[in-house]
């Protein structure tokens, strides 16, 4: 088997992606022509071992593209942010607005009420820890295997979570069809539509980002690798989750009080708070690098 | 020089050596052997990647074209590559004359 032949199956086998691998055995395959008509065709070792070049290009490939992948879903998150507030904001034109129980059905009211509030909570903290992952990291040639799997897990969360809330405002417009007026269906149909568009284009960008097998060695790191202030509760999961469920829902409270006039609606509005983001620390704590 | 020594130079002598014009990987090689009078004999295999690197970093830009027959890759440095480059050689500058300070 030639060193050619041997480079190649080695960037098959760290599954580099055909374009980049057709273009670096079209260069290697130059490089050895350019040595072959020099007369030094018998020293192909000057070009070193082909396993730990083809290791050397997916795991400096495989951080960069995983860096790119969150950064791609964080864009198409901020999209969506934009959308949902764009038709959220455009319900004060109305007016008159019925209540969020008031469309076709509560089937489809409650499933949307319920994305579009929890969905958009988990999307920002994930997304936004995942991007502050690459960006923090952007200067590493190469980033450690287990810290990319981080890296990518917390992006895969972030557009999930997304997904779940365009589709929750989908929904929410669909249920006000016959109720609300044409203009604002229009508006926040588009709207929802376009964000769910973008967030399947990046989610194209992070299939793509996952493909390359990396395999440097070395720690994720965790949350409070990424928010130094945070490391006094390294250890202390039932501590972070107990802090951060009271303090979102007494922010929660305060805010629905002072927007609704009503301080039995804050109250339930900050316990759902504190309640999801307890359920939301259980489940997804341990994925985005939140607690081991 | 072992190729270990140059880890963490080898992409500020790559932009070096693109200074002087478009080339492809070969060239590249070849200029770095004979500019340091052989003694960067790094496993060449290494450049590819660092090339790649460079690119998606946007410090070089590259295109193919046809020599004799062959695809060929030819590297050149972008607006971006000449000011890291600069900053590269101002940093280098500062280390080694403070090296030198120390060992003379």
């Amino acid at each position: 088997m030639s060193w050619l032949e041997e480079f190649e199956q080695e960037l098959q086998a760290r599954r580099i992606r055909p374009d980049a691998r057709d273009r670096l055995v079209a260069e290697f395959a130059d490089h050895i022509a350019c040595e072959q008509g020099t007369g030094m065709g018998g020293e192909l070792t000057r070009l070193g071992v082909a396993r730990e070049i083809a290791g050397q290009y997916a795991d400096e490939l495989g951080s960069d593209d995983a860096r790119r992948g969150a950064l791609a879903v964080f864009a198409a998150l901020a999209l969506a942010a934009v959308a949902l507030a764009a038709s959220q904001l455009s319900l004060g034109q109305l007016s008159r607005y019925p209540g969020f129980d008031h469309g076709f059905s509560v089937a489809l009211s409650l499933p949307a009420i319920v994305a579009i509030l929890v969905g958009p909570q988990i999307a920002l903290v994930a997304g936004t820890l995942a991007a502050w992952r690459a960006l923090r990291r952007r200067r590493v040639a190469v980033l450690p295997a287990a810290e990319i799997a981080l890296v990518r897990a917390r992006a895969r969360v972030a557009l999930a979570a997304g997904l779940v809330t365009t589709t929750g405002l989908l929904l929410y417009t669909v249920n006000f069809i016959g109720v609300l007026p044409a203009w604002w269906l229009a508006l926040s149909g588009t709207l929802a539509a376009g964000a769910t568009a973008a967030l399947v284009a990046a989610r194209g960008a992070l299939v793509r980002s996952s493909a390359t097998v990396v395999a440097s060695a070395g720690p994720a790191g965790d949350l409070f690798d990424d928010i130094p202030a945070l490391r006094w509760l390294r250890g202390r999961p039932l501590a972070l989750c107990v802090g951060g469920a009271l303090l979102s829902g007494v922010v929660v409270t305060i805010a629905e009080w002072h927007a609704e006039r009503s301080l039995a609606e804050g109250l339930q509005r900050g316990v759902f708070e504190a309640l999801a983001l307890s359920i939301g620390f259980a489940a997804l704590g341990r994925l985005i690098g939140a607690r081991r | 020089m072992r190729a270990e020594a140059l880890k963490g130079h080898l992409d500020g002598l790559i932009l070096a050596t693109l200074a002087d014009g478009p080339a492809h990987g070969y060239a590249i090689a070849h200029a770095l052997r004979e500019r340091s009078a052989g003694a960067f004999d790094l496993p060449e295999g290494t450049l590819y990647p660092a090339l790649h690197r460079l690119e998606r970093a946007g410090l070089v830009a590259s295109e193919w074209s046809t020599q004799a027959g062959r695809r060929r890759r030819t590297y050149q440095l972008t607006r971006s590559g000449g000011s890291a480059l600069n900053e590269r050689r101002s940093e280098w500058r500062l280390f080694a004359t403070a090296v030198e300070a120390v060992l003379a």
